[in-house]
């Protein structure tokens, strides 16, 4: 599946709810597919009938941007959106950071970051400095709402702990 | 088929084990022997055109701590001694020159013979240099064995993955480290797990190539340039080791579900050997001294391949597997 470039990659469960006659559980899920949409899980409730229509629950992953379209599709085709829960996927990663770190350090590196990118959410977190050395350490956990964000703070990362001789410890 | 044995330390003398353990499938599979007609340690030498008895090479060399009865100073000049069809180059790695390594493959190809090499430090360092020797000499040469042991990693990615588009390889390829790293797992000191693991036999008395991340540099090269075509050497690798990472660090981890292992990335514009974190679970996040990679490719997605990295049967394995590939080619199946 492609996703356009700058377009913000969303999570989405939908009820709907079509007509009860035939095709039109397909004639609900196939506009996802037509405006390039990942579909993750189905639930067709014929139990649930408001109005002669029979309730459909749709996870699928979608951009933004194809949002409108699909719901325009959805209407053309006579099926009812009761309700649209999205989420915004967003990309974490963590970084421990080993050398002479402290509070200040961090919020330095953390206005660089907030400088160069945007970062949804920061959680740091600090080790108890062991008697025995010297170093201390710290957790960086970093969620973003694009991949390319958490490049810039890995490039920003990397040069600022080199130049600090601090050892960066990035995740997978 | 003739082969002549360079090295004659741990892997030579799996080697040698593991050709006298296959003659019944070499005979099988071929009609004929696989013949040492040369073998060579740091020191001396012996060579018998009509081939040599493997379980006298090993006897000798457990009681004299020499495979043969003569000293040298050329090896080239030992190997000129007599006819060969393939060279299994198992000397120490050298990563700084290459070593005699390198002169023993690059001799042996200049004569057409074909080579089997588990020496990281030549193929890090002149890959493309020995590569275009072998073509034009019609050789083959088969390196399996270089990296991750056990492990068949070059051979999955360039023929049982032909066809695929490998988009990265990611993964632990030196069981020292992730020996020493496990054991800083359950809140052992770093030194106290190096040493522990030099007392096991993981670690060398020096084990700067491990912890410095270098010998997994050599296999991230070997890769790059095998899997991906690169045309990279050693000092291309953005290389950090794991003698910064402390039980504090460790902990951390620990606490938010993850682990640090020492981890080799390679792909089409990456080069890395570093210290990573690893969420618990993860196929990376394997303990003791097993190799594992993760090989991300365009339709197949992720395969995960994991085996021993180092040992002498292990790396014994390898080898024969590139001796048979060479067999099937030269003699047919």
């Amino acid at each position: 599946m492609w996703y356009q470039l700058g377009a913000i990659h969303m999570i989405i469960n939908a009820e709907l709810f079509v007509n009860d006659l035939p095709g039109q559980l397909i004639g609900s899920i196939e506009p996802i597919s037509l405006v390039d949409g990942n579909i993750l899980g189905v639930v067709h409730n014929r139990d649930r009938i408001v109005d002669h229509r029979i309730c459909v629950n749709v996870t699928f992953e979608v951009d933004d941007k194809q949002l409108e379209r699909l719901k325009e599709m959805w209407s053309a085709r006579d099926i009812v959106i009761s309700s649209l829960g999205s989420v915004h996927e967003t990309f974490s990663m963590e970084y421990i950071l080993i050398g002479d770190v402290n509070a200040q350090y961090i919020e330095g590196l953390l206005r660089k970051m907030n400088e160069a990118t945007t970062i949804d959410e920061v959680n740091v977190s600090y080790s108890t400095k062991s008697m025995k050395n010297a170093a201390h350490t710290s957790l960086i956990s970093v969620k973003a709402r694009y991949e390319d964000n958490l490049d810039k703070i890995d490039q920003i990362l990397r040069r600022e702990c080199k130049k600090s001789n601090i050892t960066y410890v990035r995740g997978v | 088929m003739k082969v002549f044995i360079c090295g004659f330390g741990t892997i030579g003398q799996g080697i040698t084990e593991a050709i006298m353990m296959k003659e019944e499938f070499f005979l099988k599979r071929y009609g004929k022997n696989v013949k040492i007609v040369g073998a060579m340690d740091s020191k001396s030498y012996i060579v018998d055109s009509e081939g040599l008895d493997p379980k006298s090479l090993l006897d000798r060399k457990k009681k004299t701590g020499k495979v043969g009865d003569t000293d040298y100073e050329d090896p080239t000049k030992v190997m000129d001694k007599v006819e060969f069809d393939v060279l299994i180059e198992n000397t120490p790695t050298d990563v700084k020159t290459g070593g005699v390594g390198l002169e023993n493959i690059k001799y042996a190809l200049n004569r057409g013979i074909d080579v089997v090499t588990v020496n990281k430090g030549p193929l890090a360092l002149k890959y493309k240099e020995i590569m275009d020797l072998a073509k034009e000499k019609g050789c083959i040469i088969g390196y399996e064995g270089s990296v991750g042991g056990a492990m068949p990693i070059i051979d999955l990615c360039l023929y049982d993955l032909a066809g695929e588009k490998i988009k990265s390889i990611r993964g632990i390829f030196n069981g020292t480290c992730n020996y020493i790293l496990s054991k800083m797992d359950n809140g052992q000191p770093f030194e106290q797990a190096l040493r522990e693991a030099q007392q096991q036999g993981y670690a060398e008395t020096d084990p700067t190539s491990d912890i410095e991340g270098y010998d997994s540099a050599c296999k991230v090269v070997i890769l790059a340039n095998s899997v991906f075509g690169r045309n990279v050497t050693f000092n291309d690798v953005d290389i950090t080791g794991i003698t910064s990472i402390n039980a504090d660090a460790v902990a951390l981890a620990r606490s938010n579900g993850m682990v640090i292992r020492l981890i080799g990335e390679v792909s089409p514009t990456k080069l890395e050997v570093s210290p990573r974190l690893i969420p618990k679970g993860h196929p990376l996040s394997i303990p003791g001294t097993l190799n594992v990679a993760e090989i991300s490719t365009e339709l197949a997605g992720p395969i995960v391949i994991s085996g021993r990295g180092a040992g002498r049967m292990e790396t014994a394995s390898a080898i024969i597997s590139d001796l048979v590939g060479i067999l099937d080619k030269r003699f047919g199946e």
